[in-house]
C-alpha cells in the first residue's frame, strides 16, 4: 500500500530549466517509501481519536511482557512489525541472569535502541504509560538514553497564502 | 438515517483493505538467495539449556543482577544476533524500505552474511553503513572499507547502487561502484568495472536510498559491461539491478546487504558545478492545491477584501504587497529599525476598520507579507 508517489515541481519556471539544462527531468519521484515520513509531510492515519490506543503514528514503540521473556517492537502503521529485540533471544539471554528481572529490561532498552539507530529510525511514538520506578520506566529511560525520541513529530502542513504564520520547512533545516 | 444499519456496513478497515487489495500475482515474492544454514534445533536446545544453566548458577552475574548493575556487553550481544536472528532482522527492516521491490521487482534474499562497511571519515573516526541510518554526502566522499568474512576460494561481486537518484528515469538506478571477482575478501585485488562515485541527493528531493549488495560468484565472470571511471560522464552509469541480474543468475547469488540513505549538503552543489559541469537541479514537494469553493455572486458574512483575494491573481496580489515594500526603501539609507511596539502605533481615525486590520496585520508580519 506504501507506493507513496512524489511529485517534485521544479521551482521556478520549468521552460527556462529545461533550455538551461537540458538533462534533468521537470518531475523528480523520489521512491524511498520512507522519505515523506522523514520530511514529515507523510499521511497519519487520523481519525481514530474515539480509540484508546491511539493510531496516530507513523512508528510506534510496543513493549509486551510475558511470563517468560519481554519483547519490544517498532511497529509501522502499514508494515506492521519492523524491528524487534527479545531477551529471549541468543543475543540476550546469553548474558543474563534473568530474563524478565530489572537488568533484562534495561538491557533490552540498550539493545532495541542500537537497533533502531542502526536501521535509521530515530523517532517514534510511545503511548506506554509506566509506574515511577518500575521496570517499564527503566527500559524508556535506557531506549531514550541510547539515542531514540519517543514522540514523533506533527505532520508538516503547506501555510496557504492567508495563513498568519509560515512553520519552518523540515527538510530545509541545516545542521549547525 | 445516513447509510446502511451499522449491523450490515462495513468498516472502515474493510473498505480500505478492499480498496489497497492486490491479486497474488503482484504480491508473490521469489526468494533468490541462499537457503538458510540447517541448524540441528536439539543440539542448539542443549547449549541454550546449558548455558541458562550456567547463567543460573555464577554466583558473581547473581549479584550483579540483584543490584540491578549487571550490563551486558554489547558487542558480543551484537555477534550472537548475527549468528542467529541477524539476518531475518535485516530482511525484515529491507523490506520496511522496499530494498528489494526496487533491487529485484519480486525477487527477495536473506543477508546471511555480514557485511562491513565503513567510510573514513579522516578524524580518526569511522562510519559505519547498517541498514538505513543516515550518511551526509560530505562523509561518503571516497569509496569506504568493505570486509566479509570468507574462505580464500571464493569469487565474489560487489555492486553499490542508488536506488532513488536517477535525473531522467525514475525507475533506473545508477552503479556508484561495481567490482568483480573479488578473491576472498581482498576488494582492491577484484576487477573494478565501475569506479566509484560519491552519492549526490538532489536539493529539496529528501532522502536516497544507498545499497550495498555482495554476491557470490561460482566462477570467474567477465561481465559484458563497459568500463567506467570517474572521469565517464553520468548517463553511463544508468543501471538495472533486475536486468543485469537476470542475465548472470546462474553464476551469482546475492548474499549479503547494506544500505544507507543520505540527504543533500553543500557537497554536492559542488560535484555538480565541477565534476559534472550542469547547473545543480533544486526541486520542491508538490503540495496538492488548497480547495476553493466557486465564487459566489452575493456572498454573505464574508469579508470582501479576504474574499475578493481568494479568486484573485496571487502573483498579483504579491507584486502590491512587494511595490509597497519597496515604495518606503531607498538603497542609500539605512533602513528604519522595525517597529519596537508595532500595535501601538497611531492610525487615522477616519480610517475604515478592515484597512486598520490589514495595516496591523502588515506591521505585524502576519499572512501574506510573508510570501513577497
Amino acid at each position: 500500500m506504501y507506493i507513496v508517489q512524489i511529485k517534485y515541481i521544479d521551482t521556478g519556471y520549468i521552460p527556462k530549466l529545461v533550455r538551461f539544462n537540458s538533462s534533468v527531468s521537470g518531475v523528480f519521484v523520489n521512491r524511498n517509501p520512507r522519505n515523506l515520513e522523514r520530511l514529515r509531510i507523510a499521511r497519519k492515519p487520523d481519525g481514530y481519536h474515539l480509540e484508546k490506543p491511539g493510531r496516530k503514528f507513523w512508528h510506534k514503540l510496543v513493549l509486551t511482557p510475558t511470563n517468560r521473556t519481554v519483547k519490544a517492537e517498532v511497529i509501522h502503521f502499514v508494515n506492521g512489525p519492523i524491528i524487534e529485540a527479545k531477551t529471549s533471544e541468543l543475543a540476550l539471554r546469553n548474558q543474563l541472569y534473568s530474563i524478565t528481572d530489572t537488568c533484562a529490561y534495561k538491557n533490552l532498552g540498550k539493545v532495541f535502541a542500537q537497533r533502531c539507530l542502526e536501521c535509521g529510525i530515530m523517532e517514534m511514538y510511545c503511548d506506554i504509560e509506566a509506574v515511577k520506578g518500575g521496570k517499564v520506566e527503566k527500559f524508556l529511560n535506557e531506549v531514550e538514553k541510547g539515542g531514540i525520541k519517543l514522540q514523533e513529530m506533527e505532520v508538516y502542513k503547506k501555510p496557504e497564502p492567508w495563513d498568519r504564520f509560515r512553520p519552518e520547512k523540515p527538510w530545509e533545516v541545516t545542521e549547525e | 438515517m445516513r447509510g446502511k444499519p451499522p449491523i450490515f456496513c462495513r468498516s472502515i478497515k474493510e473498505r480500505l483493505d478492499e480498496l489497497n487489495y492486490k491479486d497474488e500475482l503482484y504480491t508473490k515474492r521469489t526468494d533468490i538467495g541462499f537457503p538458510p544454514e540447517k541448524k540441528c534445533a536439539s543440539t542448539a536446545r542443549i547449549n541454550r539449556l546449558e548455558q541458562t544453566k550456567k547463567n543460573k548458577n555464577d554466583k558473581s552475574l547473581e549479584q550483579l543482577a540483584r543490584k540491578g548493575i549487571l550490563e551486558i556487553d554489547l558487542d558480543k550481544s551484537k555477534e550472537d544476533w548475527l549468528a542467529s536472528l541477524g539476518p531475518l532482522h535485516k530482511k525484515q527492516i529491507a523490506e520496511h524500505y522496499a530494498i528489494y521491490e526496487h533491487l529485484y521487482g519480486e525477487g527477495f534474499f536473506i543477508p546471511h552474511l555480514h557485511l562491513d562497511i565503513f567510510y573514513d571519515l579522516k578524524d580518526g573516526n569511522c562510519l559505519p553503513v547498517y541498514y538505513g541510518n543516515v550518511i551526509k554526502p560530505a562523509e561518503a566522499l571516497e569509496s569506504p572499507i568493505v570486509s566479509f568474512e570468507s574462505d580464500g576460494n571464493t569469487l565474489w561481486t560487489l555492486a553499490l547502487t542508488n536506488l532513488d537518484g536517477h535525473l531522467k528515469e525514475n525507475n533506473k538506478e545508477y552503479v556508484h561502484w561495481l567490482i568483480a571477482n573479488i578473491p576472498g575478501n581482498s576488494i582492491e585485488k577484484g576487477d573494478v568495472i565501475v569506479d566509484y562515485l560519491r552519492p549526490f541527493p538532489l536539493k529539496g528531493t529528501g532522502y536516497h536510498r544507498y545499497a550495498f549488495v555482495l554476491y557470490k560468484q561460482d566462477k570467474e565472470i567477465s561481465y559484458d559491461l563497459p568500463q567506467i571511471t570517474t572521469s565517464s560522464p553520468l548517463e553511463d552509469r544508468t543501471f538495472s539491478t533486475r536486468d543485469w541480474y537476470k542475465m548472470y543468475q546462474d553464476n551469482i547469488t546475492p548474499i549479503g546487504l547494506a544500505f544507507y540513505q543520505t540527504d543533500w549538503d553543500a557537497t554536492v552543489k559542488d560535484f555538480f558545478h565541477k565534476t559534472l559541469n550542469q547547473k545543480e537541479p533544486i526541486y520542491e514537494y508538490d503540495f496538492p492545491a488548497p480547495y476553493i469553493k466557486p465564487q459566489e455572486w452575493f456572498p454573505l458574512r464574508e469579508p470582501f477584501n479576504l474574499y475578493m483575494d481568494k479568486y484573485r491573481d496571487p502573483k498579483q496580489i504579491n507584486k502590491e504587497y512587494l511595490l509597497r515594500k519597496l515604495k518606503n526603501e531607498d538603497p542609500f539609507k539605512t533602513p528604519p529599525p522595525p517597529l519596537k511596539f508595532p500595535n501601538a502605533q497611531y492610525l487615522p481615525r477616519n480610517m475604515p476598520s478592515w484597512l486598520k486590520l490589514h495595516e496591523k496585520k502588515i506591521r505585524n508580519h502576519w499572512g501574506r507579507v510573508n510570501d513577497v
